[in-house]
């Protein structure tokens, strides 16, 4: 299984590619992601327009240059997913070591909640709170993160299960420390590394999750671009200008693969340690 | 084992009560229905006589009660737009919605079988590991990218699948094969790991050393073993793959569900994208319980947890 990990080595090649398209490309001259230019749409990669300016990624239909919309629309995604990743983080860690430490019944209804969210498809329960609360880039990060803290519950609470009973919690319990005392000494530092690594993980869905919204119409709303939304509004030139849509589409491949195979090779190593932990 | 089915059946029955709940009080907080109905002239005696005659004057908790009881006769109000009662658009819908996720689940499963059982008889590594980056690789690429690769491979370039539409097997084909190749690699893992574990069993040693060949080990011996945690893995990403059907089939034009939603959406029509969100999450549900279900009787371990 080994030989078949994918090499950390390319992941971060392709982020790094990510990390220039959104950091270094804004700072180029003729970063434009807003002016339309209708003499010019609809331009191939690598064209010239009627007064000389060279477009090195095309320009789409309303003749704004697409190398300055990427880039745009992956700081509009990262800023999303890290915000997201942020709230669902917090919310998912605090639940998660509250019903833990507790149990009883806080832990069963902190958990039911956990049951029903899964319960249904996440891309429906966004659908359907999208449609009614209204979208925008701030209210669409924080729904996928209120939406996105299962994950950490559940690992958290789970930690927090063993750590109760550890004897550097029971001590400082005998000693009058509070239950939150406790909470935020002692169980939050020792769950945060494994958090973070959830965390990661969960980067990618979001930007997917994010990207599938934006694409249906539901996310991201023009003029503001979105690797998503430029997909959807490109599939309608598909024949004559397919890399409208094939562009956002290898940006978002790059980060989304980026992210995923980092963050596996961070459980990996986790895992190898698991499995030395049982051999015997 | 009644006890078993009771109890997850109770948990079906609430969750989905959960869901409407949620959808309901969300569609209350989102704004007075009744002014989104009426024309913007319209005067504050009409806004109030339709919140009369809607029932919206009287205290959100009774409404919640009778919103639940219409509800449970399968009344979730008629379409702000086509006048028809909302639930019957929905169900129109479901077929075409169950005959996508099918097809994706059957297929998926077939290929991950096919797939994983030439890795498992091959002896080539580098076969298995491009085999595996390549299922990786798909995994990163979202359900609307990657349908449109496909549309623009097959029926822009090649021209022989068409990219939208329901009707034929060929409409079919490009939808089925986006969704059914999203978990593979998730699959593949999986049936390699299952694999993996059979082969350390002293069944197969004792087979080996029968003298059996390796090939006959695998097919006879080890594959029914393996493939149950396959099949119970796809069983429970069978909604998940509802959730995708969403997306999928708003990029194929898929008159299913999900695009009906995603329409309804754009249209504030609401009692439609609530019927529509209780039929997906009850397919979603029953589904569920039905995996459960099957595979408490398969593995009788899983009725005592």
């Amino acid at each position: 299984m080994r030989a078949l990990r994918p090499s950390l080595a390319f992941a971060l090649l392709l982020l790094l590619g990510i990390a220039v398209l959104v950091a270094i490309v804004p700072l180029l001259p003729g970063y434009d992601p807003y002016t339309q230019n209708l003499g010019a749409s609809l331009l191939a990669p690598g064209d010239r327009s009627l007064d000389g300016r060279l477009y090195l990624l095309g320009t789409d239909t309303l003749g704004r240059d697409m190398l300055s919309r990427l880039s745009l629309a992956g700081r509009v995604s990262l800023f999303i997913g890290f915000f997201a990743v942020s709230v669902s983080l917090v919310v998912g860690v605090g639940l998660g070591l509250i019903a833990g430490f507790f149990r009883g019944w806080v832990e069963s209804v902190i958990m039911g909640i956990a049951d029903l969210q899964l319960s249904i498809p996440r891309v429906l329960l966004l659908i359907a709170v999208a449609a009614i609360l209204g979208t925008g880039v701030f209210k669409l990060a924080l729904l996928l993160g209120i939406t996105s803290w299962v994950a950490y519950g559940r690992v958290a609470r789970a930690m927090a299960l063993s750590l109760r009973e550890r004897e550097f919690v029971l001590s400082a319990i005998t000693q009058g420390a509070t239950p939150f005392w406790n909470i935020r000494k002692h169980l939050l530092p020792n769950v945060l590394p494994q958090m973070l690594i959830v965390g990661s993980y969960e980067l990618g869905q979001i930007i997917v999750l994010e990207s599938a919204l934006s694409y249906l119409g539901l996310g991201v709303q023009p003029p503001l671009p979105s690797w998503g939304l430029m997909v959807s509004e490109g599939q309608t030139y598909l024949e004559l200008d397919p890399w409208l849509s094939v562009l956002p589409s290898i940006a978002l491949f790059m980060l989304v693969a980026g992210v995923q195979i980092t963050s596996q090779s961070f459980t990996a190593e986790n895992d190898m340690s698991a499995e030395v932990v049982k051999a015997p | 084992m009644a006890y078993f089915i009771l109890r997850r059946a109770l948990q079906s029955v609430l969750t989905v009560l959960g869901v409407i709940t949620v959808t309901f009080f969300l569609v209350r907080l989102a704004g007075d229905p009744a002014t989104l109905l009426l024309p913007v002239e319209a005067t504050n005696e009409d806004i109030a006589r339709l919140r009369t005659a809607l029932g919206l004057d009287q205290p959100l908790i009774v409404q919640y009660l009778k919103f639940l009881a219409n509800a449970a006769t399968g009344d979730f109000g008629v379409s702000l737009r086509q006048r028809t009662p909302a639930l019957d658009l929905v169900l129109e819908r479901v077929p075409a919605t169950l005959e996508l996720a099918l097809t994706s689940f059957v297929l998926g499963l077939l290929l991950a079988f096919g797939i994983g059982l030439l890795m498992r008889l091959s002896t080539s590594a580098r076969l298995r590991t491009a085999i595996m980056w390549v299922a990786l690789a798909r995994q990163a690429i979202p359900v609307f990218s990657f349908g449109l690769i496909l549309i623009l491979i097959f029926s822009v370039w090649l021209r022989w699948l068409p990219s939208l539409g329901r009707g034929t097997i060929q409409h079919l084909i490009l939808p089925a094969l986006t969704l059914a190749t999203y978990e593979l690699a998730l699959y593949l893992r999986l049936f390699n790991a299952s694999l993996a574990v059979e082969q350390r069993q002293d069944y197969v040693r004792t087979a080996y050393s029968k003298g059996q060949g390796r090939t006959k080990v695998i097919l006879a011996h080890m594959l029914p073993n393996a493939l149950l945690p396959l099949v119970t893995i796809a069983g429970i990403n069978l909604g998940l793959l509802l959730g995708g059907t969403v997306v999928t089939e708003t990029v194929f034009s898929w008159p299913g569900v999900g695009r009906l939603i995603v329409q309804s959406v754009s249209q504030r029509d609401y009692p439609v994208i609530i019927a529509g969100v209780f039929i997906i999450s009850l397919i979603f549900v029953v589904v569920n319980l039905l995996v459960d279900v099957l595979y408490g009787f398969l593995d009788p371990r899983v009725r005592l947890s």
